[in-house]
């Protein structure tokens, strides 16, 4: 890959893809096993930088080494460490070098490895990966460089494609549908039929909208109050549905109940009482919570599961089409990275410092009339060979690659070195 | 005549606003800038009328061509207006074209007009017939609005989440804006019709006309419009009750005017 680097970047990872469940679950870490597991690699010299990211589909051990083929020991250290079979283990994994390791963190960043593609909540746990390594003092120029490039890579993607706007959650889809008849959804009274999963989905879901009137109904009324203390609701008596619908603009079906607890002749009372005010719908109970003859009443819009599915699938389908546009972006990032890395080596390092130097040495020269330059020259070739020797002996004298790539990045930024390169 | 060029230059401000405002549905970029140019336009398309005005010694609604170019900029002060108080953009690229297409046969149509009579000249007649015309615009917007509510809510209720259905406004937002162009609607053309009558009073004997009879059948049908939006008709049915309220307002506004109103019209 880049070979005027003085160090190569490795991933050792676990996904969705590769590894099931029994193995993910063995590599899933806390962020203090996260901080453990760094200091250890680190401790015991497998890597010189090191940064884990965990997230429920995957594990990923991203690192920078000296040279490449290091790193080896990698998996038998989690091998012992999560005493998980090395066998299985590697089977189960994953691996990256050089430019292919920084791209596969681009893409996790951007949520095209993600099984919900586009997600946004990888972009934070990616963030929080860097901050843990952070405090374990397990990151330097390198990875720093890398993670915070792949976030900003991730940033750019969602805000220049589409890849992350079309909701893809039921409950998303539904409050979308609901946002366009209504335009002010937290103005609005949002009523939940049951407090199972489903229900507990949307109920949340309602009050990160920010639904200031949330309602909720369960036949075990002690289910409701739980839910609606969780949330910032209030339930309401399982046998009071009827009476408040008129106050109900969005109705969200989720209960167990055998029969439809909504029926026609409750929701056009209803609608009589809200003078034709629009009602909104959404029927994800089996069987129906809501009697489906309520579609026909004037300004009244329902939905079933079925509906909200279709939506989803074309959401997928419009995302997917994004995923060339977000690639062409990740390269475009990846490529800017690339090119600081390779330059962040030894020997181009000193040759753009002298080449830096002299410019310095043959403005002050030009200064002087021409006769009087050849002695002054000599003077100050002298006094710059003097000056770059002694760097030149300890950066290439050094042996830690990490901290060999630091004071090659001091020197980069101090002198300025990549002016022009962007 | 003066040459048309403010005007030709105002259409061709109007078309460079509805294509940005076109743009701006489609990239959600630049949102600024179509209302930018409108406004620039509306100046424009203004001092051509004020020269009209100028040379005509009165408002130029005399001619076919001038109060088409009148209706043209009233339509463009309302919806501008509309923006302004609902702060919603996406009506824009639906509503400008009627902008275009009006002030642009006002400038197409020919401009000669006959000497005023005295039954044309005063500030009564003058508001009178400025502020139907400012009545048609209202219903002119209610009508696109109502053509957009109509499409939203089939998108709505077929689950349909395309490019059209993020940009269109919410339902209720296109209900409530209608509302208001109909109440100001009715109110202004309410007024035109007083002050009409007053006027009639000084010049006429009496005041049985078909075009006095359309405007009261319109003013009973948007009044009755706004009665239902709060008696159950909200949405839909309102909706098209507005499409067919400006069915009759072009009506009165052409044939009643062309074939069965004699006395009413001035050219």
């Amino acid at each position: 890959m880049t070979p005027a680097a003085e160090g190569h970047l490795l991933l050792l990872g676990w996904n969705f893809r590769a590894a099931g469940l029994p193995v993910r679950e063995r590599v899933a870490f806390t962020a203090d096993e996260v901080r453990e597991g760094l200091r250890s690699i680190l401790g015991r010299g497998l890597l010189s930088e090191g940064v884990i990211v965990s997230t429920c589909h995957r594990s990923e051990i991203y690192g920078l080494v000296g040279e490449e083929g290091a790193g080896e020991g990698l998996t038998k250290f989690v091998s012992e460490w999560r005493n998980l079979p090395a066998a299985e283990l590697a089977r189960a994994s994953f691996h990256r070098a050089g430019a292919d390791a920084a791209r596969h963190l681009f893409r996790v960043a951007a949520g095209l490895d993600s099984m919900a593609l586009g997600e946004s909540e990888v972009l934070g746990q990616v963030r929080q990966a860097l901050r843990l390594a952070r405090e374990t003092g397990s990151t330097r120029s390198v990875l720093h460089r890398l993670f915070e490039s792949a976030v900003a890579a991730g940033k750019r993607v969602r805000a220049e494609t589409e890849i992350a706007r079309h909701p893809l959650s039921i409950p998303s889809i539904g409050f979308e549908l609901a946002e366009k008849v209504f335009g002010d959804i937290p103005e609005r009274t949002v009523l939940v039929l049951g407090a199972g999963e489903s229900g507990a989905a949307f109920a949340r879901h309602a009050a990160e909208a920010g639904v200031k009137d949330l309602r909720i109904a369960n036949r075990t009324r002690e289910k409701a109050d739980a839910l609606a203390l969780r949330v910032g609701g209030r339930a309401v008596p399982w046998e009071d549905i009827a009476r408040e619908l008129p106050a109900a603009d969005v109705v969200v079906g989720t209960s167990a109940s055998p029969e439809p607890v909504v029926r026609k002749p409750d929701v056009e009372a209803a609608m009589r009482q809200r003078r034709g005010r629009p009602m909104f719908f959404l029927d994800l109970a089996v069987p129906r919570d809501v009697e489906p003859s309520v579609a026909g009443i004037y300004n009244v819009f329902a939905y079933e599961l079925n509906d909200l599915e279709t939506v989803a699938e074309e959401n997928r389908v419009r995302r997917a089409r994004e995923v060339p546009r977000a690639e062409a972006i990740l390269e475009e990032e990846l490529t800017r990275f690339l090119a600081w890395f390779r330059n962040l080596a030894v020997v181009p390092t000193l040759t753009d410092l002298r080449r830096r130097l002299e410019e310095v040495r043959d403005a002050e020269l030009d200064r002087l009339p021409e006769a009087e330059r050849e002695p002054f020259r000599r003077a100050a070739d002298a006094m710059l060979s003097r000056l770059l020797r002694e760097p030149t002996r300890r950066l290439k004298a050094e042996t830690d690659p990490a901290r060999k790539l630091d004071r090659v990045e001091a020197i980069r930024h101090l002198f300025d070195l990549d002016r022009g390169q962007r | 005549m003066e040459p048309p060029f403010l005007g030709s230059f105002a259409v061709l401000l109007y078309a460079g606003a509805e294509a940005l405002s076109i743009r701006s549905l489609v990239k959600e970029r630049q949102r600024g800038l179509a209302p930018l140019l409108l406004a620039a336009g509306l100046v424009l398309h203004y001092a051509d009328l004020h020269l009209r005005a100028a040379a005509l010694h009165s408002v130029p609604y005399r001619t076919l061509s001038g109060s088409m170019s009148l209706f043209g900029w009233m339509l463009g002060i309302a919806y501008l207006l509309l923006l302004f108080r609902h702060r919603e953009r996406a009506v824009g690229p639906f509503l400008i074209p009627f902008v275009i297409l009006s002030t642009a046969m006002g400038l197409l149509l020919p401009t000669g007009g006959s000497p005023s009579g005295p039954e044309t000249r005063g500030a009564l007649f003058a508001f009178h017939v400025t502020l139907a015309i400012l009545a048609y615009a209202a219903f002119t917007i209610s009508f696109v609005l109502s053509l957009l509510y109509l499409i939203q809510n089939r998108q709505i209720r077929r689950a349909k989440t395309g490019v059209l259905f993020a940009r269109l406004p919410a339902l209720e937002v296109i209900g409530r804006m209608n509302r208001t162009s109909v109440t100001i609607g009715i109110a202004v053309l309410a007024v035109s019709v007083l002050l009409g009558a007053l006027w009639a009073r000084r010049v006429w004997e009496g005041l049985a006309d078909a075009k006095v009879g359309w405007a009261m059948t319109t003013l009973f049908l948007y009044g009755f419009l706004l009665w239902m939006d709060r008696r159950g008709w909200e949405g839909r049915r309102v909706a098209l009750l507005s499409i067919v309220g400006f069915g009759v307002v072009l009506f009165s506004y052409t044939f009643v005017n062309l074939y069965f109103s004699a006395e009413h019209t001035f050219r």
